[in-house]
């Protein structure tokens, strides 16, 4: 008695060859990573306050200084935070420029937690730059 | 089933390849989003919808339903694609028939979800994902039947004990009518006429005899017993959700529940995960941790979880379900032994467990439930299909204040459930003082869903980082 779930005539090949071909690709596989984003010609500094950073308000400054150290004036800059976790609320916020290059926001950490703050900056030439910063152990104010 | 419409679906041999195809897409599109896309959490696809909505909308389908996830499993498709050009050699192995494996994986899932944070990194759950493809593929590669299904997948050992609870089940619908058969394809699978008996639609590959099978315990709802009764005499029906959990025959497949301690592990493993689980994200297990590490003197979290899990999956079931085994016992009469009464016992606790699974993770997809769209959004816009539209970053959920209610709900109907069932076994067991032996077991399912309602009520702290803060 054969049991057979094709109908139709196809070649059996030996578990083995299966097996170290799925294990061929998955080694290669793991070789993938993202594409790294160019290295951009505008430096982003911050500062956050207070520190620890509690739930609540907190107070984002930004610096824009391009390659000659030179502050980056009219861009537009907004605000982000996400937790770690997804599927919860982000919080957005803006900025407003209180010196040339220089950028004030705030924003408002709605739990407890680890959080990621993402700084959209939109530069005057319209090109666009965002870092990404950790903010963890965001504690119970 | 007896609706119309459903009934003829239900017995479309192409039903579960229809199911599984999108999954299967939605799957692949998981890995790349996870391997190549954002490195946030809340914007990739393969943490927002695993974490989120996969793993919510698998237990209200549980709770609504029934094991359909099962039916429309991905993995499954690629197995069954794979089979086409090769067959399994061997049987597996009679020592790891049992859940033990399985059980160990359930916990090693829940023990890496906290180890390496898997619900913030896309990549690492991308990487489970593709692990999960490449188990199913060696296991079923090499051995015969459904053996990843019954032996291995910790996802189905989920699935198999929530299951326990819901209101479908794949059975018999008359039982005369399985007497008068002489071919057993619910189980043989049917064959083509001829010299050679070809199978071309297999049997039950869990080895559930329907006749004989009892509930929904290692049951993939496949309906490859469906498709093969010559009868029509097999569907999805009806029943009172976790009746079989009070009840003790001799299951197709199975055997006895109470003579199962792999499968009374599985529940104990499910009851208390789901506190463990949960416990992870509340603020007072941070100062937990930083006072384990500080006696330990460690600075990594391995340590720390491992003695958490131990204390929870471990000691505290040994010490809760053998002190009330011992109550039962002695002031209830029982004459089980002590081990074989808490194993009895122990499967009492499911509802409870599956209460605290709904709470957790109807929570996270309720609140969460339209970040699937801008999240969707911004990786179709990351290929440059801008039909979309650009992505919604503000579309969130349910709001917290409507679902808290419905989480509470779900707990009670837990405690509910479970009080319901064990006083259901103590009178079985001891019909002469049901009481005293319902009195041990309905307390340690009030403590534990105390415990669970206290989590419920703390602020969420959600930390990747090991004692920060």
């Amino acid at each position: 008695m054969r049991t057979d779930f094709t109908l139709g005539s196809c070649q059996e090949w030996p578990s083995g060859i299966f097996i170290g071909f799925v294990c061929v690709a998955a080694l290669l596989a793991s070789g993938c990573r993202k594409p790294v984003a160019p290295r951009s010609d505008v430096a982003i500094e911050y500062g956050i306050n207070p520190q620890p950073v509690l739930v609540g308000r907190a107070v984002l400054a930004v610096n824009l200084r391009d390659a000659a150290g030179a502050p980056v004036a009219g861009a537009r800059v907004n605000l982000e935070a996400d937790m770690s976790h997804p599927g919860m609320a982000p919080v957005f916020g803006k900025t407003r420029e209180v010196a040339p290059g220089q950028y004030q926001g705030s924003l408002a950490f709605a739990m407890p937690g680890d959080w990621v703050v993402l700084i959209h900056v939109t530069l005057p030439d319209g090109r666009t730059l965002e870092r990404e910063i950790n903010v963890p152990g965001v504690a119970a104010n | 089933m007896l609706v119309p419409g459903l009934r003829r679906l239900f017995h479309w041999r192409h039903l579960r390849t229809v199911l599984q195809i999108p999954l299967l897409i939605v799957s692949v599109a998981m890995i790349l989003d996870g391997l190549l896309g954002p490195s946030l959490a809340p914007k990739n696809l393969a943490t927002t919808l695993s974490w989120v909505h996969f793993r919510g909308a698998l237990v209200l389908v549980l709770l609504c339903a029934g094991n359909f996830f099962c039916l429309a499993c991905p993995f499954m498709l690629v197995r069954n694609m794979a089979r086409r050009f090769f067959h399994p050699r061997w049987n597996w192995p009679q020592r790891l028939r049992n859940k033990w494996l399985s059980v160990g994986l359930f916990a090693l899932i829940l023990f890496c979800y906290e180890e390496f944070s898997l619900w913030s990194s896309p990549w690492w759950t991308a990487w489970l994902i593709v692990g999960y493809f490449l188990a199913i593929l060696m296991v079923d590669g090499l051995f015969k039947h459904a053996s990843f299904c019954k032996f291995v997948c910790p996802i189905g050992q989920f699935n198999f004990v929530a299951s326990t609870i819901s209101p479908l089940e794949v059975k018999v619908r008359d039982l005369d009518v399985c007497d008068e058969c002489g071919t057993k394809d619910c189980i043989r699978g049917r064959r083509a006429p001829g010299p050679d008996l070809v199978v071309v639609q297999r049997g039950c590959e869990l080895a559930l005899f329907q006749p004989l099978k009892v509930g929904n315990m290692d049951c993939t709802f496949c309906l490859d017993c469906v498709h093969a009764c010559p009868h029509d005499n097999i569907g999805i029906l009806s029943r009172l959700p976790a009746s079989e959990l009070m009840v003790d025959p001799r299951r197709s497949g199975i055997g006895r529940f109470s003579q199962r301690t792999d499968l009374a592990a599985l529940a104990i493993v499910f009851s208390f995960g789901a506190l463990l689980n949960a416990f992870g994200m509340v603020s007072p297990v941070y100062a937990l941790e930083s006072w384990l590490a500080g006696i330990l003197h460690v600075n990594s979290k391995a340590p720390v979880l491992g003695v958490l899990f131990g204390l929870i999956l471990v000691l505290e079931p040994a010490v809760l379900l053998g002190l009330a085994a011992w109550l039962t016992q002695t002031s209830g009469g029982s004459r089980r032994a002590l081990v074989p009464l808490a194993v009895r016992y122990t499967y009492g606790l499911v509802p409870l467990g599956f209460g605290m699974w709904l709470a957790h993770y109807s929570f996270h997809f309720l609140t969460g439930l339209y970040t699937v769209v801008p999240v969707a959004q911004s990786a179709a816009a990351r290929l440059s299909w801008t039909v979309f539209g650009s992505p919604r970053w503000t579309w969130l959920g349910i709001p917290m204040r409507f679902v808290q209610p419905l989480e509470i709900g779900f707990l009670v109907l837990g405690l509910a459930g479970s009080l319901l069932i064990i006083h259901q076994l103590a009178e079985g067991d001891c019909a002469e003082r049901p009481l005293r032996a319902f009195a041990p077991w309905a307390a340690v399912a009030v403590v534990l869903w105390v415990a669970a309602m206290w989590m419920m009520l703390q602020p969420m702290d959600m930390r990747g980082t090991f004692l920060a803060g």
